[in-house]
């Protein structure tokens, strides 16, 4: 059997012109658009909970310390949710999809969700680090002056949580990476 | 095109590459479930992308762009973990066919196999072998994966050879 053959067969397949009609594109174009919305809202929400539990945190602190680490988890949650926001609207445009040829566009994805998670401590992690050093710092300070056992006992969860966030980071810039490494193979094949 | 809305461009669209498109879905997602979604995508972006129809390319290039993008965005979404098992034209020309020695006179069997082949070759291998398959030339290709003629020349070389060996009636691969 030859290539042209093969040809001949695979486009013997057929298949229905449209399998969705006018109207029933119109009802998913509506609700792909509110899930759209709605995972805004979710995440403006999120935002919204931390600056309110963290605002009332600042306010009703006792010390300087907590009233400024309190502060600084608003801010940084402000900031956070604003970049939540810039980079939901900088996707793609339903035309982008035919603006771009298929390497250009593969390329774009990947450049895309590799820079989102090369800069993870940027815009994702590290705006909400100082506020909850201080936080943190501020409480292992009050338990060290209660007592060095509890001190040192407060220190396991700012230990922890200093963990948590360089292993996110670790495995962020991992996988980004791994991008970096898809994105060279494909300037390769389409340059060449 | 001038003028006309996006209702009438999509229906144009969809009765000239609707089988076109459902032999793609076919060759992106193996599940006939989630192949059936993967289609419906496709005619949605397709359908959402002709609001914004200008003209700066053929009717066809336009509609196998949106096509293939829209599917290989959806591959890899759902094998991101995975798409390190994918191969180029050059390692599945290596890789044994289970199916070897097996004539492949049987049309049904025959698609059955090129779809395995296809479904297992890197997004832009994909795109290439499925143009081909689709009877576009090179230049057409070129225009809609973004690689160099050249690129698509030597790939399409390596199709052919592919696909005789693989399907050569009496199965052998003359290796």
């Amino acid at each position: 059997m030859e290539s042209d053959d093969m040809r001949n067969i695979w486009q013997s397949q057929g298949g229905p012109a449209a399998p969705l009609s006018l109207e029933e594109l119109r009802k998913k174009g509506a609700k792909f658009r509110s899930r759209i919305v709605w995972r805004n809202v979710r995440e403006y929400v999120g935002a919204a909970f931390v600056v309110g539990w963290f605002g009332y945190c600042a306010w009703a602190a006792d010390t300087g310390w907590r009233r400024l680490g309190s502060a600084l988890v608003v801010a940084g949650a402000f900031y956070l949710a604003f970049e939540l926001h810039r980079r939901a609207s900088a996707s793609a445009a339903p035309g982008e999809l035919a603006w771009r040829s298929c390497a250009d566009f593969h390329r774009a994805q990947l450049v895309r969700q590799r820079d989102a998670l090369s800069s993870v401590w940027k815009w994702y992690l590290g705006p909400l680090v100082p506020g909850l050093a201080i936080l943190m710092g501020s409480g292992c300070v009050t338990a060290f002056r209660h007592s060095i056992t509890a001190g040192l006992l407060s220190l396991i969860p700012l230990g922890a949580v200093a963990l948590m966030l360089w292993f996110v980071g670790r495995l962020n810039r991992n996988a980004a990476a791994g991008i970096q490494r898809q994105i060279d193979k494909l300037e390769t094949i389409a340059g060449e | 095109m001038e003028g006309r809305s996006q209702d009438e461009r999509y229906l144009e669209a969809a009765a000239q590459y609707g089988a076109a498109l459902h032999r793609l879905a076919g060759a992106y997602e193996a599940d006939p479930d989630k192949r059936r979604d993967l289609l419906q995508e496709v005619h949605l972006a397709l359908w959402r992308s002709l609001a914004s129809f200008d003209g700066r390319c053929s009717l066809r290039t336009w509609v196998y762009r949106v096509a293939h993008n829209a599917a290989t965005s959806y591959v890899i979404g759902q094998r991101r973990s995975r798409s390190s098992a994918w191969l180029s034209l050059e390692e599945a020309a290596a890789v044994a066919d289970s199916n070897e020695g097996v004539r492949a006179a049987d049309r049904r069997d025959a698609v059955d196999r090129l779809l395995a082949l296809v479904q297992q070759l890197k997004p832009l291998d994909r795109q290439v072998i499925l143009s081909y398959l689709e009877g576009l030339d090179a230049a057409a290709t070129a225009e809609i994966t973004g690689i160099s003629a050249g690129n698509v020349a030597v790939k399409i070389h390596r199709i052919k050879n592919l696909l005789t060996e693989r399907f050569h009636e009496g199965g052998g691969r003359g290796k």
